[in-house]
């Protein structure tokens, strides 16, 4: 053994050498028998073509004497892969399906890792990122289930919790970034001074923020990211000190973070210290979240989740004995969670992906099947050339060899060109909003993704190379002693493709209707009502922000002149504007206590939403009134203490009575009678975050002055499409305050459907990958029963002779396609009421097994099997008698 | 030409063991030899020859060296190893054994059964 692996490798080593040697030991050979050939008298001539000729093909003994010393393998494979590429040369339409099937089905697995890859499964891009934690402060019997955290927190648990090394909060927000003449609105975050070093990423320049930052009056820094660095202070080293105008106020540059840096999907490119007053981080405020403070922290090594829950939880009942809130909270079930900061970022999206991968799987196990069904029926064709190479001495291994080779060929290049569908695939799903998937904007075409692709191709091949080669061995064995090839042979191979046939079916099925139960989703959640009309509305986001506005009253008097300039425009039926509007992604509860309720033992102060709206607000977005009267812009000038509520807040509160005249308060806390808002106004609910939202949580709308923010949505409601009235926005703010731009223009139909966007694409892709396997089924299908026929042709032929109708043997292969296809659907329907299970979390409305999405995919699969069976079926009923009896 | 006998599959290896043993032989004059010390009776494929010495070769059986023949020219001379003289040892009693035992069969009159 040790003697033929050294020549083997000394063979290989001395390749060149081997083959100088062989070629001169042949050339010694044959001219010492011409030479004495020439000794016995024949012409020299004529005794090199006779020792030509007795040596025998010359390239054929080498490639014997190579194969002796095992030198056969490169060479060898190098003469069957061309050997495959011919046969496949041969047969274009079966190579381009094969190729086909693969590059679909591994490109749209490829996509999907692509982004799982990108979404779920890499790190963050922080050091030990597996350390990092996100606490948020939960409220459930309030249903309030995320108020990320406070001030008063974080100063509380700061440098407290040992299972901490370092704990840091973040706020994100937007800011007015730029000169007067030039001014953006831009993604900001506002940090503490730990944050970068709980992220254990900090500036590459300069340093991070200081302690003293985070007071007002001492906060004007600021650290830039590098692509700002790069775009806007054209990568200057010495930007350190240099300023930038941030809402009017010049912030001196402090530091440049690394290129790269980029925290979950936030889009931030500078960095502010979130700073505070010393007062509003005591006690009193320690659960006034509305979400907008979120806390980070980062385990220390050898602390575990549970610990650091535990000593949370430990400090927050410490903290809770002297708390006057105590009980409001408990009642309200607060409890501080610490979750994984990954895992919990990419909790939502985390089922419709896995889902989708699963989804995939199955289209490639379609499309693996249906190939080795072609496969197999080729096989057939060539059973008698393999059944005579067999009996020639040709070795199981060199026939294992060629079917791999085969096989593997096919799978190589589809894997390759399933790459180039990878790389359009991710472009479609950036297409269908990806990048607005958390951590979405991640999502590439790598090395390892061309890595996954060459394994799995890889893997493709010597699975689907399994059957053929097991169809050789064990089935054409009998080829040999069938008596002719047109002769029933191979009942084993013939029930294994047909197994084939309705294993497709049913994954296909499966598939099919699972993308109908999330299509049907997206279908129920786009026709549940908003609450308000959003056709022809168009909204937008301006700051406030500089001198020109130093109190919420000066911003009061723009936005009136502002809705009255743009009302005055044609077109234009109604202007509003609003602190926030549904589906704007950032709605903050909070919480109003109606005057006379008392709650019931255990019952917490619901968080409800909380609006300061101006002008003609609810015109502007169609809102019902069902009782007493809109807020209009004289509420708000006349300083009158009214509100409206929407009718789960009426129905909560004032179920039996009318809520007209009603007194309530904002806040927790009733206050004096002269702080009573009296609600003179019910609308209809609104759906706040999302059209699938199921909990009816209430709203109240105060006049714009009780609540006036910088950052205002305007609000216009036009009598045409609103593409138009964009510009009319903008040129209106402009001409009002050069200083100011709209930013975040959309009208409301756009923002509801981009908040359905993590139902949409998984329901779109999952169509896609579904409408891809009926098409392989189908082709499956119809290869089956194509080759049942042709195989049949000469038994078909003597029936007809016989007296066989067409329509008979029509009708003959039309049932066994339907055999096929009713064994298909019924396991089909097993796969897809385990599958339904599975994804009830992720469907709206709909259930597991709806009959509606069963019965179209049952007969869509049905449709596609009778074009795939009906084909062949004519061809059998149209069988000459004649032809196929004198052909042989 | 005499008559000439089919190679029975398996025996052009032992042909050749027995061949180079008498001594070192390069592929043609393995050829001569077999065909001198069969009296001509067996004919060799000549393209048949090189892949058996090659897996001879590679079995270690046989080693090959670069030398130069009678006539002045490079040529791959062949010699046994040990494991080729023990290989041609059993295989030559099998041999015998076999061949003696069709023959007795063979030779079988009917009166000795």
């Amino acid at each position: 053994m040790l003697a033929r692996l050294r020549s083997l490798y000394h063979a290989l080593r001395s390749r060149r050498d081997f083959e100088a040697g062989i070629t001169e030991e042949l050339r010694f050979h044959m001219q010492q028998y011409a030479e004495e050939l020439v000794r016995s008298g024949v012409a020299p001539e004529e005794a090199r073509r006779r020792a030509r000729l007795e040596f025998g093909a010359i390239e054929a003994v080498k490639e014997e004497c190579r194969g002796a010393r095992g030198l056969l393998l490169p060479a060898e494979l190098g003469r069957q892969i061309r050997y495959a590429a011919r046969l496949l040369r041969k047969t274009p339409a079966f190579a381009a399906t094969a190729l086909l099937t693969v590059a679909l089905c591994l490109g749209a697995n490829l996509t999907i890792l692509a982004v799982i890859d990108s979404i779920l499964l890499r790190p963050l891009p922080f050091p030990e990122a597996q350390r990092l934690v996100t606490l948020f402060n939960t409220y459930p019997r309030a249903h309030v289930e995320r108020d990320g955290s406070t001030l008063t927190n974080y100063y509380e648990r700061r440098g407290r919790i040992p299972a901490f090394s370092s704990l840091s909060i973040y706020a994100y927000d937007t800011a007015m970034v730029g000169e007067p003449s030039s001014v953006n609105r831009e993604q900001i975050t506002r940090v503490s001074p730990d944050y970068f070093t709980t992220l254990g990423i900090g500036p590459v320049m300069g340093r991070a923020f200081t302690e003293q930052e985070t007071t007002f009056q001492t906060d004007n820094v600021v650290i830039l990211s590098d692509d700002y660095w790069r775009r806007e202070f054209n990568a200057d080293p010495h930007v350190i000190g240099r300023s930038v105008r941030v809402d009017d106020t010049p912030q001196i540059v402090v530091g440049v973070l690394p290129p790269g840096f980029r925290f979950l999907s936030s889009e931030a490119r500078l960095y502010l210290p979130l700073a505070s007053r010393p007062e509003n981080r005591g006690p009193s405020r320690r659960h006034a979240g509305g979400n907008f403070i979120q806390m980070i922290a980062r385990l220390r090594a050898g602390a575990t989740l549970a610990q650091a829950q535990q000593q949370i939880d430990a400090q927050n009942a410490s903290l809770e004995l002297d708390d006057p809130q105590a009980k409001m909270v408990a009642d309200a079930g607060f409890r501080s969670l610490v979750v994984p900061l990954h895992a919990d970022h990419v909790a939502a999206i985390r089922p419709s992906l896995l889902l989708l991968q699963a989804g995939v799987l199955t289209l490639l196990l379609i499309g693996t099947v249906n190939l080795a069904n072609l496969l197999l029926i080729r096989a057939n064709h060539r059973a008698r050339e393999h059944a005579v190479r067999q009996a020639l001495g040709a070795s199981r291994a060199h026939l294992i060899g060629e079917v791999l080779v085969e096989t593997t060929l096919l799978t190589l290049v589809g894997g390759l060109l399933g790459l180039a569908v990878a790389a359009a695939g991710i472009r479609l799903v950036a297409a269908l909003g990806a990048d607005r998937l958390p951590l979405g904007a991640h999502i590439a075409f790598d090395a390892r993704l061309a890595v996954a692709a060459v394994l799995a191709a890889l893997a493709m091949g010597v699975a689907l190379a399994v059957p053929v080669v097991w169809f050789h061995l064990r089935v054409s064995g009998n080829a040999l002693r069938s008596e002719s090839r047109t002769a029933t042979t191979g009942r084993a191979a013939q029930t294994l493709r047909q197994s084939f046939v309705v294993a497709q079916f049913a994954l296909a099925f499966v598939l099919l209707a699972g993308a109908g139960l999330l299509g049907l989703s997206v279908e129920r959640a786009m026709a549940v009502y908003p609450g308000f009309q959003p056709d022809h509305v168009l909204t937008g986001q301006i700051s406030m922000v500089g001198k020109k506005y130093p109190s919420p009253l000066a911003g009061l008097a723009f936005t009136e002149r502002l809705v009255d300039a743009l009302g005055r425009r044609p077109g234009v039926l109604s202007v509003g504007v609003s602190n926030n509007v549904p589906f704007s992604g950032g709605n903050g509860k909070s919480s109003a206590t109606v005057k006379g309720y008392v709650l019931r033992p255990g019952e917490a102060p619901r968080g409800i939403y909380s609006y300061g709206v101006g002008g003609d607000y609810f015109r502007a977005m169609g809102f019902r009134l069902l009782a007493g009267r809109f807020l209009t812009a004289a509420d708000s000038r006349r300083h009158e203490r009214v509100c409206v509520v929407d009718e789960d807040f009426a129905r909560r509160y004032w179920p039996y009575t009318s809520p007209l005249g009603q007194q309530l308060f904002e806040g927790s806390q009733p206050g004096p009678d002269s702080e009573a808002f009296t609600v003179v106004g019910v609308v209809d609910s609104v759906k706040q975050a999302g059209l699938t939202d199921e909990a009816a949580q209430g709203a109240v709308y105060y006049p714009y002055i009780y609540r006036p923010e910088r950052n205002i949505f305007l609000v216009a409601r036009a009598s045409v499409p609103t593409d138009s009235l964009q510009f009319t926005l903008q040129r209106v703010v402009r001409e009002m305050d050069s200083g100011l731009a709209v930013n975040d223009i959309q009208n409301m139909n756009e923002r509801i459907a981009d908040s359905l966007v993590a139902r949409r694409s998984p329901a779109l892709l999952a169509g896609m990958f579904a409408a891809i396997a009926l098409l392989l089924t189908g082709i499956g299908t119809y290869g089956v029963l194509s080759y049942a026929v042709a195989q049949r042709n000469r038994e078909i032929g003597v029936r007809m002779a016989l007296g066989a109708q067409p329509s008979q043997i029509r009708t003959q292969f039309l049932a066994l396609g339907l055999r096929l296809v009713i064994a298909g659907l019924a396991l089909g329907s097993a796969g897809a009421w385990v599958m339904g299970r599975v994804m009830q979390a992720v469907l709206f409305h709909v259930t597991a097994l709806s009959p509606l999405v069963l019965g179209c995919a049952a007969s869509v699969m049905a449709l596609i099997a009778l074009v795939a069976c009906l084909v062949p079926a004519r061809r059998a009923a149209l069988v000459s008698p004649m032809r196929v009896l004198t052909e042989q | 030409m005499g008559k000439t006998a089919e190679l029975l599959p398996g025996t052009l290896d032992l042909l050749i063991l027995k061949a180079v043993s008498l001594r070192p032989l390069h592929g043609y004059g393995v050829l001569l030899r077999i065909q001198q010390i069969s009296r001509d009776a067996l004919k060799i494929p000549q393209g048949s020859l090189y892949p058996a010495l090659y897996r001879l070769e590679h079995q270690g059986l046989i080693a090959a060296e670069w030398g130069q023949s009678d006539n002045n020219r490079r040529a791959k001379y062949y010699t046994l190893t040990a494991a080729g003289r023990a290989r041609l040892r059993e295989e030559t009693a099998g041999w015998n054994r076999l061949a003696s035992a069709i023959a007795a069969a063979l030779n079988t009159k009917p009166e000795e059964v």
